[in-house]
């Protein structure tokens, strides 16, 4: 009764294969559109079968958008490092003051701990928006638009919550008798943090900082406020693309393709921590 | 053959391919009587849940058959086996109360004085007092009773507990087997208990079924296992204290047996002590294990093998005491508060009656005391 | 002289009373055993003598030393935990030897100390195995290792078979007494099983809602227990409790028991007033034949237990009673019996506040 039949096997592939094209069509699609000239692009009816070309990943590359039209600078590549420089250093800022910030949460119960938590976590339910308009103005006002520290900094409301509170749950999940042993066989409580909490909520730590480099990856809205064009990120500089000759669907593709590289090529590599860190979101966040 | 009510015959159960997964029950067959009383008996991971599941229908038989009142049930769904089971993860309905809880089965089956029942065996395991609670709001002990009441009440061809006394107290164990026990006599139920605890095993059940890595060892009364276990496993898992074990070098001479402890000890008996039959059996033997009950090691005064005393411990009606024999740790008991005391020499006396002698290769017994194994 | 005080220690957890106005005194080089239900504050107290926890108000005294405020890494003492805390990324030699590398040993001395441990404790052949591969029983060694590896002049071990199976409790029992012997340490023992707490202690501290309800070696616990509910907490099968009232005729004290008038020598106090008479199953004596004084019973049930059998038996009044006798004991008697017992060996209960009256009499009279 336990031995599957060759039907179900073949039902179950099936199955398995019709989601898989669903999840996957629209990535497989842009990394088509990526390889074709707008022309290909924009035939009707759309077809599978074309003459790939690399001239999109060029004009990335070198910075010259070429259109019917005219020749047209992008900086898409700067946009490219923008991304990676704002969110490494915000995911790194974030680790840096959340992982303290988690242990103590976890481990201590203070006045107004489930309070200050849960109002670091509410940051994560304002709309952008509404917080951008004051928030510009005011980093008007002390200088920090138009910078990378400013940036960074409005990058915390993404990703401090996020790390706080799945790393905060890893910590929870480690039995406090374990530290006890430790602290008992004389070692001293910075230590026992070092040796014992970190490592053990390794995972935790490892999948809260992957999600939090993703969310800030992402971030659109941010850096297009503000942001002028030569720290803006990837998000926001593919609107370049958007020209007065027509929308450029190739290079589009192929700057989608560039970018979602970095974060996919991360993903797939920590896919079990990632996993991991989502469900216990899930349960516990 | 009325009077057999459940027969497994040659059952096996694979988990996964069978050339490469788990085989959990290797051929196992085994009879029970109506109105007896049967303990699956062994540690985490020998079998003895999956046997009981596959009796009660939550597991596939791999191959084998098995029959409940002379119909074969094996592939019948749970539902319609006629077997009442009490689980060891409780599984109580959360919206009904305990008192609902317990009737649930007998009502639906429109039985009449439903309430009268249900109160009778709420006091029998002392839950008399949580009958309108729910589930949700008693400990976990108190869970574990509702749904062993739950199974016991039930009308059924055969009963199924599954670790029917793990979460309690060990007193109120004491008390729960000696009311359980008269219940199920009284009652007449043919019942099948799994458990790892092998002080619930002999206190409850006619006969023990011992199981280790999906085979059955032995099947028999405890007090057969006891004296005539069939090999080292049987020997040392029933019983505590439990048997002592000493490996020895077998000397056979002309008129006497000598079993060599170490370079120093040994236990020397007459050969005549043992029948023909055993020394014949004895003078074939290299290295054997000898295993000694605890109640069987008795004092004597000057003449014997002399041990020194490491700990006496009281525990208020019997005293164990651990001493050195050979280099190997001998236990006593003795059933009063004993004066002996940590470092002090004492003689004693291994009876050739009562000492066990297995194969040091493959555990099997080979002598139980001055008779053969048969 | 006392090795460790605890003085006034009160403790509370969100308004609720774990230790209230705690004192304990453990002496130089035995094994003191708190005892108790689960929830009476042992564990509490354990994390407290280990500085894990502070205590809301009273004073810790280590020989002469006030180390209530004292950080644990610097109390020099050992502590095996009821789920074993082992630290899971690390292997069990790692862990045995993290009490040396806190203390900055040697490589050399590091070896040498662990391996010697581990062959005391017979697992010297897993040394390289992580915490996950450890079977429960190794596991709960690696830990009495890690706890001993140092030399602690005080071991706490809190419940440290609980999570092991009968078996591998049952031989640690027998084996733990020789292997602290050998340590020479004063040991501090949390268990809720009154076996291990008469087979380790020296002497046993009865804990109930934060108090110490007694303090006394096992035999002193077992024969005279301060209250009724020490009395149920110690032996299996448990003492046996009947209602009576004793009464006053001439100079003894009778009472009716299962329809028998029964003279009590030793109770004096506690007439006319109902109290509790108790019968510990073991002193309990089963005849084939009435006599004069027996109670006639009906037999339901007999269960073995570690080399006893235990008899489960009702009276005419159809009150259910204990009996335990050794297996070895020929087996006499079926169904129909008459129970004796001597009334020397009954202990007297009061039945409102439960205490044992023998023991308030013994008291008035040496006072």
């Amino acid at each position: 009764m336990e031995h599957t039949s060759t039907l179900e096997r073949v039902l179950r592939g099936i199955a398995l294969g019709l989601v898989v094209t669903f999840f996957m069509f629209p990535i497989l699609w842009i990394i088509l559109m990526s390889f074709q000239t707008n022309e290909t692009i924009l035939r009707i009816p759309p077809s599978l079968v074309f003459e790939p070309t690399l001239d999109n990943y060029r004009a990335l590359i070198t910075g010259e958008l070429k259109t019917q039209a005219a020749s047209l600078k992008i900086d898409f590549m700067k946009n490219l490092g923008n991304s990676v420089l704002l969110s490494t250093v915000s995911v790194a800022l974030a680790l840096l003051l959340g992982m303290p910030a988690a242990y103590a949460f976890a481990r201590y119960r203070f006045r107004g701990s489930e309070d200050i938590a849960f109002t670091l976590l509410s940051f994560r339910f304002a709309p952008p928006l509404l917080v951008l308009l004051p928030l510009s103005l005011y980093f008007q006002q002390i200088g920090l638009a138009d910078t990378y520290l400013g940036l960074i900094w409005v990058y915390q409301l993404i990703s401090l919550p996020l790390i706080l509170w799945i790393v905060r749950s890893y910590f929870e999940d480690i039995s406090p008798d374990i530290e006890h042993a430790y602290r008992i066989a004389g070692h001293s409580w910075f230590s026992t943090f070092r040796k014992i909490a970190l490592p053990l909520a390794g995972p935790g730590i490892a999948a809260a900082g992957l999600l939090a480099f993703v969310f800030s990856w992402n971030n659109f809205i941010f850096a297009l406020v503000l942001a002028s064009a030569d720290k803006q990120p990837v998000t926001v500089g593919a609107l370049a693309f958007v020209t007065a000759s027509g929308i450029q669907y190739g290079q589009i593709a192929a700057s989608i393709v560039l970018s979602i590289a970095p974060t996919l090529a991360l993903a797939l590599y920590a896919q079990r921590y990632l996993v991991e860190g989502l469900s216990l979101g899930a349960v516990k966040g | 053959m009325s009077d057999v009510i459940l027969s497994l015959s040659h059952v096996d159960k694979f988990f996964g391919n069978p050339s490469v997964g788990v085989h959990a029950v290797q051929d196992f067959s085994m009879d029970v009587k109506r109105g007896e009383i049967i303990a699956l008996l062994g540690s985490s991971g020998c079998g003895k849940t999956s046997t009981l599941r596959m009796i009660a229908g939550f597991e596939s038989v791999s191959r084998g058959a098995i029959e409940l009142n002379g119909r074969a049930i094996h592939t019948l769904p749970p539902a319609q086996r006629g077997v009442a089971m009490a689980f060891e993860g409780y599984a109580l309905y959360p919206p009904l109360t305990v008192r609902d809880n317990i009737g649930f089965a007998l009502r639906s089956a429109g039985t009449r004085d439903v309430a009268e029942q249900v109160t009778a065996v709420a006091k029998m395991l002392n839950i008399q007092d949580i009958l309108d609670r729910y589930p949700s709001s008693i400990s976990s002990g108190q869970q574990q009773r509702v749904s062993l009441a739950r199974a016991l009440i039930r009308k059924a061809d055969l009963h199924l507990l599954d670790e029917p006394m793990g979460q309690l107290e060990p007193q109120l164990r004491t008390l729960l087997r000696g009311r359980i026990k008269h219940f199920m006599k009284a009652q007449g139920l043919s019942t099948i208990l799994v458990t790892h605890d092998q002080t619930e095993a002999i206190a409850l059940a006619d006969r023990i079924a011992v199981m280790e890595g999906g085979i059955l060892q032995q099947y028999d009364t405890a007090e057969n296992i006891k004296n005539y276990p069939t090999n080292l496993f049987t020997g040392t898992f029933i019983g505590e204290p439990p048997m002592n074990v000493f490996n020895a070098a077998m000397r056979a001479h002309e008129n006497r047996l000598q079993f060599h402890l170490n370079t120093e000890t040994m236990l020397d008996y007459p050969a005549n002590v043992f029948s023909d039959e055993v020394q014949s059996i004895l003078r074939n033997v290299e290295q054997v294990i000898i295993g000694v009950r605890p109640y069987i090691v008795t004092r004597t005064q000057g003449q014997g093998l002399p041990v020194r005393v490491e700990t006496n411990q009281w525990i208020g009606d019997q005293s164990l005491i651990i001493t050195r024999l050979a280099e190997q740790t001998l236990v006593m008991i003795e059933h009063k508060q004993s004066t002996l005391r940590a470092g002090e020499t004492i003689t004693i006396e291994l009876d050739p009656d009562h000492i066990h002698i297995f194969d040091a290769q493959n555990g099997k017994a080979l002598v139980h005391g001055r008779e053969h194994t048969s | 002289m006392p090795c460790l005080r605890l003085i006034d220690v009160d403790k509370s957890y969100k308004g609720e009373k774990i230790l209230d106005r705690f004192n304990l005194q453990v002496n130089d080089g035995e094994t003191l055993v708190i005892f108790g239900p689960s929830g009476g504050g042992k564990t509490v107290l354990l994390r407290m003598i280990s500085g894990m926890i502070e205590p809301d108000a009273g004073r810790i005294m280590r020989d002469d030393d006030d180390i209530t405020d004292l950080e644990p890494q610097y109390r020099n003492m050992g502590m095996a935990f009821q789920n074993f805390a082992l630290f899971p990324h690390m292997t069990a030699f790692e862990n045995i030897a993290s009490p040396l590398r806190a203390h900055k040993k040697t490589n050399q001395e590091i070896t040498t100390a662990v391996l010697s441990i581990a062959a005391l404790l017979k697992i010297d052949h897993v040394l390289s195995h992580l915490p996950r591969a450890l079977s429960n029983g190794q596991k709960q060694r690696t830990a009495l290792a890690r706890a001993l590896v140092n030399a602690p002049s005080l071991l706490l071990l809190d419940d440290p078979l609980r999570n092991v199976d009968a078996k591998l409790r049952f031989e640690m029992r027998l084996e733990l007494p020789r292997l602290l012997a050998q340590q020479g340490t004063t040991v501090i023992y949390v268990t809720q099983d009154y076996k291990e707490a008469m087979a380790l202690a020296d002497r046993i501290a009865v804990v109930r809602d934060g108090h110490i309800i007694q303090l006394a070696n096992p035999q002193e616990i077992y024969h005279t227990p301060a209250d009724v509910e020490v009395a149920r907490l110690f032996g299996d099968p448990p003492i046996n409790l009947f209602e009576i009232v004793p009464r006053k005729d001439n100079k003894t004290t009778l009472i009716d028991l299962a329809g028998h008038t029964i003279e009590l020598k030793k109770a004096k106090a506690g007439l006319d007033r109902p109290c509790l008479l108790g019968l510990r199953p073991e002193v309990l004596s089963l005849a084939k034949k009435d006599t004069p004084r027996a109670i006639p019973i009906t037999i339901e049930a007999k269960t073995p237990l570690n080399e006893k059998t235990v008899i489960l038996a009702v009276t005419e009044q159809g009150q259910e009673l204990l009996i335990s006798r050794p297996s070895q004991e020929p087996d006499q008697v079926n169904e129909r019996a008459y129970l004796t017992f001597e009334p020397e060996q009954a202990l007297l209960f009061d039945q409102a506040s439960g205490e044992n009256l023998q023991n308030n009499l013994h008291q008035e009279s040496s006072s």
